[in-house]
């Protein structure tokens, strides 16, 4: 996180990690496309090769707080090929909080775990550790046939402790939830670590039933 | 996470992605046009300024009506007043700022990813709403001609409100989409060269890695060719005791031995020249693989070494009914090398041929001319291999042969094509090992090609004397 007390200015890096083909890319159009311009800037894509992320994909996503506060999101998502290593970990650099994109497709099982180990060691390697780093995971692709099933999956995310999300984002179904979910993790993380309602009276509980808000998820539940 | 950020500002944080210094970030050209065609479109004074203060781009011309004041004392101080106050306004949303002519300066913040980079500032112009000269600048100068003011004034742009507003946000878009592509380009630029960097951190990483990792295994094998001399050393000096020992029995110094006693010292005598043979091929084998046997080298005939050769194992093949044939080319330059070398390599070789040669066969021994190549390949090769004349020693045999694919392997140290061979045959299983070796040692080269129950032919490739 970048803080700029002067301009009262607190910026977030939130890092979308997982194999190639995944839908980290379609997860952050599809957030540009469900949140309104005056929140969401341009999306901006580094280079692509046959639609394949080279470098990176930057969303950012302002929010202004009561107190005053500007609050700056900028997503990214990191280039899946494997060959692109030193790209991931240049791009994972000072991350605040990792969504991993995962594939349901059982045939992708295995590039789905190579990933998550790469992204342990790159969190590693950038002085991040692993085992605290705000972490969520979804299952993108539910609409495919020979996915994992949502039993299986139910039953093994309960072994682990960061939240698992299910999603079929080319459709934006289940995207701003797991935005939601990694905000909402990453901000509480940041808040211990930098006292933010205490430095900047920005209250974690307000602050995220606004960001919800906004991007229309509170106003949708009491429909 | 960095709180702070670093003192000499670079024109980008990469791990954010943020634009933190405009001036460097932006395409100037392309933002001076825009202000160009805003100008020539509605008339309109446009500048565009860092949040520094840079002025970054920059289309006007002075109004009739500045050009007059200027030439009246109180009026050009007034009229830059009010210019001044413009320069350093940084408000945080659109704002108009009057002058003393009445006239309106729109500044406008420029946002950008949540935030503000920079400014840009329109006009001079007259609000359409106005209609009255200002009295404030009637008053201005006592000097002041109210008709020139009036036709100056008639030549400053009008424009509505609602049209100002419009232009504002049209000029607004613009300049944001020229960002984002100024923003999107300084990005790709410099992901380039940090992937490449990093790329080239990770690689000369493991390539340390790698060094180290040999380096041990380097540092291993000499400390084990050390402990075999060492241990060579040790088991040769009792072992010469036992032989002068069993010699001194056999000769009888120590009194008269029965039949049965001789036989018995005959035997300890034989083992022991055997062991010793054992251990000084061991000896040759670690000198040579810490390239402490020394290689002299000296012009050598190679019809001398090869008749010599042929000479030393003619008896022992007579014996078993062995043919034996020499067939040395005429007038071949001499080799270069170490004579003694030269025959144990050879030797070596001739050894075996006798050995596995039935009755009936022929071991023949040849020495030809040839070329030395370095195998260098690839990219290149025809600059980077450099053959060099040669002479190619031969040993055949119509022995038994070896299996095709046991040919790779018969040169390293110990290492028997059928491990019974050295009871049958006797023999370290080191020979060749050391032939090869001696032969790597004086630059050369020894090949081998064999056919079972046909025969083996050895050769050895020695270079020549240069320019013989
Ligand atoms: N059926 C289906 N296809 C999807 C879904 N999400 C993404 N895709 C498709 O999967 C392909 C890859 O998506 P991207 O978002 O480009 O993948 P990525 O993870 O950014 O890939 P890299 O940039 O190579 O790392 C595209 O053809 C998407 O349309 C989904 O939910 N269902
Ligand atoms: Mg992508």
């Amino acid at each position: 996180m970048q803080i700029d007390f002067q301009a009262r200015e607190l910026t977030v890096k939130l890092v979308y990690y997982g194999p190639a083909l995944s839908g980290k890319t379609t997860n952050l159009q599809a957030i540009h496309k469900l949140v309104t311009p005056d929140t969401a800037g341009r999306l901006m894509t580094l280079e692509t090769r046959d639609d394949r992320t080279l470098f990176f994909d930057l969303l950012p996503l302002t929010f202004s707080s009561g107190s005053g506060i500007q609050v700056r999101f900028k997503l990214f998502t990191v280039p899946g090929q494997v060959i692109h290593n030193a790209t991931r970990r240049l791009v994972l650099q000072g991350a605040d909080g990792t969504a991993f994109i995962a594939d349901s497709q059982v045939a992708e099982t295995r590039a789905n775990q190579q990933a998550f180990l790469n992204m342990q060691e790159n969190l590693r390697e950038n002085g991040l550790d692993p085992t605290s780093h705000p972490l969520v995971i979804q299952f993108n692709k539910r609409d495919l046939p020979g996915i994992r099933t949502d039993e299986e999956i139910d039953r093994l995310a309960e072994r682990g402790s960061e939240p698992v999300f299910k999603a079929v984002a080319i459709r934006g179904v289940g995207v701003i939830e797991t935005f939601l979910g990694l905000t909402d993790l990453t901000w509480r993380a940041l808040e211990e670590k930098h006292s933010l309602h205490e430095k900047f009276g920005l209250d974690p509980d307000e602050f995220l039933r606004d960001v919800r808000v906004r991007l229309g998820i509170e106003g949708r539940a009491a429909e | 996470m960095n709180e702070s950020r670093p003192a000499p500002a670079p024109a980008l944080d990469i791990a954010l992605g943020d634009i933190t210094r405009l001036d460097e970030v932006v395409d100037r050209e392309a933002l001076r046009d825009v202000c160009r065609s805003f100008f020539e479109l509605f008339g309109l004074s446009a500048r565009v300024f860092s949040s520094e203060g840079t002025l970054l781009a920059d289309a006007h011309e002075e109004p009739a009506i500045h050009a007059y004041l200027r030439t009246l004392p109180r009026g050009r101080q007034l009229l830059d007043q009010s210019v001044d106050a413009v320069v350093r306004a940084h408000p945080e949303k659109r704002t108009q700022l009057s002058e003393l002519t009445g006239a309106v300066y729109d500044v406008v913040p420029l946002v950008y990813q949540g935030r503000r980079v920079g400014r840009f500032v329109l006009g001079p112009y007259l609000p359409a709403e106005l209609k009255e000269v200002p009295r404030a600048l009637l008053k201005s100068d006592p000097g002041i001609d109210k008709e020139k003011v009036r036709t100056a004034l008639a030549s400053m742009p009008r424009v509505r409100e609602a049209t100002a507003e419009k232009i504002v946000a049209h000029m607004n878009g613009i300049i944001d989409l020229l960002l984002f592509s100024s923003h999107r380009a300084h990005l790709t630029s410099e992901m380039h060269v940090a992937s490449v960097r990093e790329s080239y951190r990770e690689l000369a990483e493991k390539t340390a890695k790698l060094q180290a990792a040999y380096e041990r295994l380097k540092e291993l094998d000499r400390l084990k060719s050390n402990f075999l001399a060492t241990v060579s050393h040790e088991l040769r000096t009792p072992l010469t005791s036992i032989i002068g020992y069993s010699e001194m029995l056999e000769s009888g110094i120590a009194g008269d031995l029965g039949a049965e006693q001789k036989e018995f010292v005959e035997t300890i005598h034989a083992k022991g020249d055997q062991l010793l043979a054992l251990i000084t091929s061991l000896l040759d084998l670690s000198k040579l693989e810490q390239g402490a046997m020394k290689v002299e080298a000296e012009p050598v005939e190679p019809r001398a070494i090869v008749e010599d050769i042929a000479k030393t194992f003619t008896p022992a093949a007579h014996k078993k009914g062995i043919e034996v044939v020499v067939e040395v080319e005429e007038g071949l330059p001499r080799v270069m090398g170490d004579p003694i070398r030269i025959k144990q390599v050879l030797s070596n070789l001739a050894e075996n041929a006798v050995k596995f040669t039935p009755q009936g066969g022929t071991v023949r021994f040849g020495a030809k001319a040839a070329e030395l190549d370095d195998g260098a390949s690839g990219l290149g090769a025809v600059l980077m291999a450099a053959p060099r004349r040669a002479i190619a020693f031969t040993v055949r045999d119509s022995g038994i042969g070896m299996p095709r694919e046991e040919l790779p392997r018969i040169f390293d140290a110990f290492y028997q094509v059928d491990g019974s061979s050295t009871r049958e045959h006797g023999g370290t299983g080191l020979g060749l090992s050391i032939v090869k070796r001696l032969v790597d040692a004086h630059e050369g080269s020894i090949e081998v090609e064999s056919f079972v129950g046909e025969g083996t032919r050895f050769v050895v490739t020695l270079p020549s004397v240069e320019g013989e």
